[in-house]
């Protein structure tokens, strides 16, 4: 199991880059405004200082008061309108990219090979598409305006410092290497206490999750006490984690209280300095140190916000690191299918090590229904796979319609033949849209004539709201034989020649099980079907039967031809059955289990 | 905690004196060129932020604490009340349940900080009003009117922006919600080519989601805007009424600083009291939930009979009627195994929350060893009826620590669980609720727990589903073995295990229809046979 790429910061960069500079035009009204906001800002500090100024120079009349009034007055009018209209444009930029982001990353996640697929850890690909975006998209909706709008001010008012007199501006600098301290002081000390953090959130949330799932059990094997302890161990270790991670925080935030003094000192003192010997006014010193203390709060939160940033930027590398998987590369076009029939020649496969299919060639004709058999271990799933297309053998080839897969590529392959797995997932939303998946246009007339083929119609009707009932995760829950048979309608909607189906039914039940062969009957009917036979009432309707052993074909054809050739087969089926040899093998007799 | 708060408060006090501070600094050290003031106005600052600093990193710690504390508590409390043994009414699902029991345990003990904060922010006001009262009483007036009007104004769009903040997280939320299920399926979606339709979903989403976004910041750059533009306003207002006022010399320049700097300053705590107003709002509304989880009552009733009468039979429905039961009679003798088939899975599993005492709802009499259901003390029950599910539960630990008891038949009993094949991989680490193990080994490691447990009444459902037809015979056989002596109930349509059963009772439509052998029945009658053939 290999963990999925992470982009470096320039690669992460390059994304980003990329992506803004497709709207060229909004990215650039977007930081000219934004900017032009935060500079209306540094009018009224120094109009301040020169309101004082005024005042305290003899001789000044109220048109230095009207002055003031109208130079602040018409900054803040101005700065409101920008910053509105600036966070605006930025959002629409920064929002726009992530978006896009997301849908490509998806789309790549969708897209990967199906050897790559098996190699990746699931659970690292559901948080980089579910956790890792969600991420990202609260930073920059929530911490992304406010960092920008600090930093710009930050960096104007320094500027502004300067444009006061560079001495003051100097003076104020004093101030930047005790925040920088601060934040390495900090930072390192913390990280390792934020992750355990988060680790104990996660053990918390596990250790009740799973207290509440298995309820149940709990309370049938009087587990109370223990889970309660288990619960009451995990909440108490996140929580002296919280307190112990704050307690850090709180001395950083001290440090930040002293660089704040240091730079706020350091100007009033400086500019006592330079008043007295006649270089700057009053009302110069007055608006520096106004200019400082309008900078606490901004930081404040740059400093503050630090650690959600940085663990934005971690997760956009992850993002970026998807993007930098393997494609399916598309073969250049050629000649389709001619056919609906399959042909395996001479194929092997294995997954780094033995052979698990050996030599196996097999052909189906157009509308064939070919069942394979063999024990757990055999190699039928693996045979089914590559037969679909979805794996690529070691050896040999497989033809679809007489054309190699390779040539045909994904896209077309898959609406040539398509595979139901043993994996059973019922997508989240109404069933409708689970079942239209399968074909995005399918009218509800379609969805539900797919339904009624499948004979799922019935209990559908039955379910809360018909066809608009929420399924999945958080909505109703269908049983095992149910999401089997929505499975068996999106293979009916998306209709292609070939099937290839490898689906577990033991979970139905008996009665169950029944219902799902005629679903499954009905669904491939017209089909040329390739079918791994988990429970022989399945391989008894095929029209031909090929048994595997080890990856090797040993037997085949007919479900009566190969009970009277008494092979291997025959056994396989006295042995599941229970029937003693001699006797008749109709499946209306069946024999007691505890003979 | 009342400490804390008293230092908060104390800390945003002397957030308000900064700007005084600043004021005085300039008018009599600054303005008058004069080194002892120049001294004393830097010792006066460092004395500031000493307090400043040390009055928040204490306070801020003890109400931090606190809330910490408060909220480890409430959880506990409320996995206390959603574990009782007796069943919660709740009517929630186990996701709401895990958010009430983190997210909103959470925000209840937020109260504590709205408090804190709260508390801080009227102080800070009341320091800042008393400033500008000495200064000057009417400009002092304006400003303290002024100031929480504009905050007020500027808060008129926070209802909106509540809302549509709300709507952008929910869509934000359905959006990822959708890219986990769509990956979760990615198998299933491959073999049928389903890939492209479900990226075209998931970007309909993710479009709906930037509009709803965008909506969202819309309105907070508004608000930004506004609270720019107004406060900047008010802050020009100030200028012009105290510089005219310093003009005519009625107050310093240093108060004029002062006063300015106290206006820019006020605003902040006015904000804090909304804010801490919001807070209030969420908590109030999470601890709605969290009081509804803890008032809720218990599922069934218990009584308090603590033991049951060895001689009378162990399991006895008399005419019960549940859902889809009607009238069903049946009655376990000691030592007795029975398999029950139900045609309806529903019936199955209306008998099953019968038998398990997890209803009240049921009409006609169950009693265990003679004593009506619901007189039995919770544990007496417990400990007399074991019900294993069929899907199996197991938690986080090991294979072992999952079996729950130690025992020297340990591997003979998993053997004859059909799980011997687990026998090695005792010790492996279990994490995630087990899901790591197949179907099949999950079934087993359920059975062999059930086994190991030796209650004497043990009740299963489906217990091979997952499990091929070799091992089957071999788990049906082992079982009927361990549990030979004892009273075993088991709801399958398994002819493996319904042959090693003494006798087989058949419900169709909430009724028993046959009663009988397996054999007997599986060669007499036509549905039975239909439905136990696999």
């Amino acid at each position: 199991m290999n963990l999925l790429p992470i982009a470096g910061p320039r690669a992460t960069w390059a994304l980003l880059w990329s992506e803004i500079r497709k709207l060229p035009g909004l990215s650039i009204i977007a930081a000219i405004v934004i900017t032009g906001g935060s500079a209306a800002g540094l009018v009224a500090p120094w109009a301040l200082g020169a309101l004082v100024d005024d005042v305290s120079s003899a001789g000044a009349d109220n048109s230095v008061i009207v002055k003031a009034v109208l130079l602040i007055g018409g900054a803040a009018v101005l700065a409101g309108l920008l910053t509105a209209l600036g966070v605006m444009l930025v959002a629409r930029v920064g929002e726009t990219v992530l978006a896009r982001i997301r849908e490509k990353v998806l789309d790549r996640a969708l897209q990967l090979p199906a050897p790559v697929l098996d190699k990746v850890r699931t659970g690292d690909l559901l948080s980089r598409v579910g956790d890792d975006v969600a991420t990202v998209a609260t930073a920059l909706t929530d911490i992304g305006p406010t960092l920008l709008g600090a930093a710009l001010t930050i960096i104007l008012t320094a500027a502004g410092l300067f444009a006061l007199d560079w001495r003051l501006g100097l003076a104020g600098l004093l101030a930047v290497p005790m925040y920088l301290l601060a934040l390495r002081w900090y930072l390192p000390r913390s990280a390792p206490f934020y992750r355990q953090e988060r680790i104990a959130m996660g053990e918390r949330s596990e250790a009740i999750i799973a207290s509440l799932r298995g309820s149940a059990t709990v309370r049938a094997y009087r587990l109370e006490d223990v889970q309660l302890a288990k619960i009451d161990a995990t909440s108490a270790t996140a929580r002296d984690l919280s307190i112990k991670v704050f307690k850090i925080f709180s001395f950083f935030s001290s440090r930040i209280n002293h660089a704040e003094f240091t730079g706020l000192t350091a100007i009033l003192v400086a500019g006592f300095f330079l008043v007295r010997g006649d270089l700057v006014t009053i009302g110069a010193v007055t608006a520096a140190a106004l200019y400082f203390h309008r900078l606490f709060n901004p930081i404040g939160a740059v400093l503050m916000l630090f650690d959600e940033a940085q663990t934005a930027a971690a997760g956009l590398a992850r993002l970026a690191g998807v993007l930098e998987m393997e494609q399916i590369s598309s073969p250049p076009p050629g000649p389709g299918p001619a056919d609906a029939s399959i042909e395996l020649v001479g194929i092997g496969h294995a997954y780094d090590g033995p052979l698990v299919v050996d030599g196996v060639s097999l052909r189906l004709e157009p509308g064939e229904r070919v069942a394979l058999v063999g024990a757990s271990g055999a190699g039928k799933t693996t045979l089914a796979a590559l037969a679909a297309g979805v794996l690529t053998p070691t050896a040999g080839v497989v033809r679809l319609g007489g054309v190699d897969v390779q040539a045909l590529g994904e896209d077309r392959t898959r609406s040539q033949v398509a595979l139901l797995s043993q994996e059973v997932h019922v997508f989240s939303g109404t069933l409708a849209d689970d079942v239209r998946l399968a074909r995005l246009d399918a009218t509800d007339d379609e969805v539900a004539a797919a339904l009624e083929r499948v004979g799922a119609l019935a209990w559908v009707r039955a379910l809360p709201d018909g066809l608009a009932t929420v399924v999945g995760e958080e909505g109703h829950q269908l049983t095992g034989a149910q999401s089997q048979q929505l499975a068996f309608a999106r293979l009916v909607l998306a209709d292609p020649p070939v099937a290839v189906l490898d689906e577990a039914t033991a979970e139905a039940g008996s009665a169950g099980a029944r219902e799902l062969e005629r679903a499954s009957v009905a669904a491939t009917e017209g089909r040329t079907t390739l079918i791994v036979a988990h429970r022989l009432t399945q391989a008894q309707q095929a029209d031909r039967i090929v048994v595997l052993d080890q990856g090797r074909v040993v037997e085949s054809g007919t479900h009566d031809g190969l009970l009277a050739a008494g092979g291997r087969y025959a056994l396989l089926w006295r042995s599941w059955t229970g029937f003693k040899p001699g006797e008749p093998g109709g499946r209306t007799t069946p024999a007691s289990a505890s003979t | 905690m009342v400490r804390g708060v008293l230092l908060l408060s104390l800390h945003q006090a002397t957030e308000a004196a900064v700007p005084v501070t600043i004021g005085i600094f300039v008018d009599k050290a600054v303005a008058t060129g004069d080194v002892r003031p120049l001294i004393w106005c830097v010792v006066m600052l460092f004395a500031l932020f000493a307090v400043l600093s040390n009055a928040w990193k204490l306070g801020a710690r003890q109400v931090m604490r606190a809330i910490e504390w408060e909220t480890h508590e409430l959880r506990l409390e409320i996995a206390r009340r959603v574990l009782d043994p007796r069943g919660q009414r709740t009517g929630l699902r186990s996701g709401e349940l895990l958010s009430i029991a983190t997210s909103d345990a959470e925000k209840t003990a937020l109260v504590m900080r709205a408090v804190s904060i709260g508390a801080a922010a009227s102080t800070a006001l009341i320091v800042s009003s008393v400033s500008l009262l000495l200064v000057d009483v009417p400009l002092g007036i304006g400003v303290l009117i002024g100031v929480p009007l504009l905050v007020l104004g500027i808060q008129a769009l926070s209802p909106l922006l509540t809302r549509r903040t709300s709507t952008q997280q929910e869509a934000v939320a359905q959006t990822t919600a959708l890219a986990t299920d769509l990956v979760g399926g990615l198998r299933t979606l491959r073999g049928i080519g389903a890939q492209h339709n479900a990226a075209a979903r998931y970007r309909q989403s993710s479009q709906t989601t930037l509009r709803a976004t965008l909506r969202a910041v819309s309105t907070a750059g508004l608000q930004d805007g506004v609270s720019t533009a107004l406060s900047g306003l008010l802050l020009a207002a100030v200028a012009g009424v105290s510089g005219w006022f310093a003009l005519n010399g009625r107050i310093s320049i240093g108060e004029l600083i002062a006063v300015v700097g106290l206006a820019q300053f006020i605003a902040e705590p006015v904000g804090t009291l909304g804010y801490a107003s919001q807070v209030l709002a969420t908590a109030r509304a999470s601890a709605g939930r969290v009081a509804a989880v803890l008032s809720s009552s218990p599922l069934v009733e218990t009584g308090t009979a603590i033991t049951v009468d060895p001689l009378q039979p162990l399991l006895a429905l008399e005419a019960v009627s549940y859902k889809t039961l009607s009238n069903v009679d049946l009655t376990l003798r000691a030592g007795e195994s029975v398999g029950v088939l139900c045609y309806d899975p529903r019936d199955a599993d209306a008998l099953l929350t019968v038998v398990g005492g997890r209803t009240s709802e049921h009409t006609g009499s169950v009693r265990v060893g003679g004593v009506p259901i619901d007189e039995l003390d919770i544990d007496a029950l417990r400990n007399t009826v074991l019900l294993e599910q069929h899907d199996t539960d197991l938690f986080e630990g090991t294979l072992r620590s999952n079996l729950l008891v130690e025992s020297p038949s340990l591997e003979r009993v998993m053997t004859a669980a059909g799980a011997a094949d687990l026998i090695d991989e005792l010790d492996r680490p279990l994490a995630d609720r087990g899901q790591v193990l197949s179907g099949g080994q999950r079934q087993r490691l359920g059975l062999a727990r059930a086994l190991l447990a030796e209650p004497p009444l043990l009740v299963l459902h489906d217990p091979s589903t997952a499990v091929d037809a070799v091992t089957e015979e071999l788990l049906a056989e082992g079982m009927a073995e361990v549990r030979s002596g004892l009273t075993t109930l088991v709801l399958t349509s398994s002819p493996a295990l319904l042959g090693k059963m003494d006798r087989v009772i058949v419900l169709a439509d909430g009724v028993v229809v046959t009663e009988g052998i397996h054999a007997e029945l599986a060669e007499s009658d036509a549905t039975y046979q239909e439905a136990v053939l696999r």
